[in-house]
């Protein structure tokens, strides 16, 4: 199993791109850039400490794609799915490993979620090695209270 | 009526036997795998969401709580969602193959629900109108129910759930894991006027909620302090003591609110949660002082968090109602909802 700090060791994401918001607006606006891009099928490991604004960036995301649904933390209920109104795109199955760093996923059977009409996004991440459909997106707070620097790489 | 229930929609896997007559419940069993022995070499921090895990205890705790011909059961309940449908898929198929061999009929219930019922174990006569603030780990919501199985969606969480926000400050705070009853601890000894953290959505004119906020505020105030400041056991009371309060403030002040609106007869709270003695307190404070004709009724501690004895309790109420359901049509439900606006 990876562990978060191995990424470091691993290859290189080909493409980056660096924000800075100063409002939950703002992150949300970003999220929804990116989800303008996704065609489905695709993986994004979600990175940030505890009130890095990690929720609002999904909220952005599954509002870009006309989801309805209101976004809530998955960390007890490890899995949350969104429908969206997208034409490649069905659904956001919001995932959240924060509670099973130690144990691992592989018994979840969360590998069903990984089709190409749906769009992954993993918080707290075990596997955030870089590859086909794998995006990584890094929220990191500053030192005012509302500023975040995100980073999109893939 | 003797109900069988079965839950095992996130980590844990439990089973209990209640026996049900007209409106009173007697628990006779109750089993959670947690509290089993059998679980201990795991430590219980580690969430036991594998359905592997699930799969490793029903068999055991089976042959611990029934007979193997299952002759004094009158009926099966089982939680269908919401939850994790390969751990949600163990309990509801042991319920299926149940219910097709000893030839008994099956109910299904939402988990929350299930939560609602664990107030019917409390030995506290329920009337309806009903207003249930279900608050946990994964659940903050206000449901208001009319009868027995009738729900509407008062309020709910619009990011973490309240029982969320507590393990987050612990993390933040460095009290470890589970968070709720530590910082409960910790906040009884600790001033919760030193520091000004926010009461998200109080004044907003809705029932829902936002915690995430609370716990960013919580960190950037946490992080603005010096080390040594940090360092002192009394800052992480007091900051225990602030976020609690305006935790308990925003449940509290919304449920009153809700409660003003919808004119209950009775008031229950529900959810792991609902074993924090701030919000079981000030709840009851405000329902003797402005609104002393409501009953107001709390569940036993041990059935705070998930059992199987709520989903049982649960489950008697629709089979008496006869709710029930053909066993090669029962399916888990991952984003089941108890009831819409």
């Amino acid at each position: 199993m990876y562990k978060l700090t191995r990424i470091f060791a691993l290859p290189v994401f080909s493409m980056q791109k660096n924000y800075t918001t100063y409002s939950p607006e703002e992150t949300k606006a970003v999220a929804a850039e990116l989800a303008s891009f996704l065609k489905g099928g695709e993986e994004i490991a979600l990175v940030g400490d505890l009130g890095a604004g990690k929720t609002t960036f999904v909220q952005g995301l599954a509002q870009a794609l006309g989801s309805q649904a209101k976004v809530k933390s998955p960390t007890f209920t490890l899995m949350n799915i969104y429908p969206v109104v997208h034409p490649t795109i069905k659904q956001i199955a919001h995932l959240d490993y924060y509670r099973l760093q130690e144990t691992g996923a592989s018994d979840l059977g969360l590998d069903e979620y990984k089709t190409p009409d749906t769009v992954i996004v993993s918080e707290w991440p075990i596997d955030v090695a870089p590859g086909k459909n794998k995006l990584f997106v890094q929220l990191t707070g500053g030192k005012n209270p509302n500023e975040r620097s995100i980073t999109i790489e893939r | 009526m003797r109900i069988f229930g079965i839950e095992s929609s996130c980590d844990e896997t439990a089973m209990a036997l209640v026996v049900g007559e007209g409106e009173r419940l007697t628990v006779e069993k109750s089993l959670v795998a947690s509290q089993m022995e059998l679980h201990k070499k795991y430590g219980g921090v580690v969430p036991e969401v594998a359905a592997r895990k699930h799969v490793e205890t029903i068999i055991p705790m089976l042959r611990e709580i029934v007979p193997r011909d299952g002759a004094e059961i009158d009926a099966i309940a089982v939680t269908y969602g919401p939850g994790l449908v390969p751990a949600l898929r163990v309990g509801v198929e042991l319920a299926r193959t149940l219910s097709l061999l000893w030839n008994k009929p099956l109910v299904e219930v939402n988990h929350l629900e299930g939560h609602i019922y664990s107030n019917w174990l409390s030995g506290t006569a329920a009337t309806f109108p009903a207003l249930v603030l279900i608050v946990s780990g994964g659940h903050t919501e206000i449901v208001h129910m009319k009868k027995h199985g009738v729900y509407t969606l008062i309020g709910e969480t619009r990011d973490d759930a309240s029982g969320e926000a507590f393990d987050k400050v612990a993390k933040i705070l460095g009290l470890g894991y589970p968070g709720g009853p530590i910082v409960s601890k910790m906040a009884l000894e600790g001033d919760a006027t030193r520091f000004d953290l926010p009461r998200p959505m109080l004044e907003a004119k809705n029932f829902d909620f936002s915690f995430s906020g609370l716990k960013t505020a919580v960190l950037y105030s946490w992080n603005g302090l010096s080390k040594r400041e940090r360092a002192r056991k009394q800052t992480v009371k007091d900051m225990a003591a602030g976020f609690q309060e305006a935790v308990v403030g925003v449940l509290v002040g919304k449920m009153t609110k809700a409660i003003e609106q919808t004119k209950p007869k009775a008031v229950m709270i529900a959810g792991g949660v609902a074993a924090n003695a701030a919000l079981r307190n000030k709840l009851g404070e405000v329902l003797k002082k402005q609104f002393p004709t409501i009953t107001y009724i709390v569940p036993e501690l041990k059935y705070t968090g998930d059992n199987a004895a709520m989903i049982a309790a649960a489950g008697y109420f629709r089979a008496v109602q006869k709710d029930f359901v053909d066993p090669s049509n029962v399916q888990a439900d991952p984003n089941l909802r108890l009831a819409s606006f």
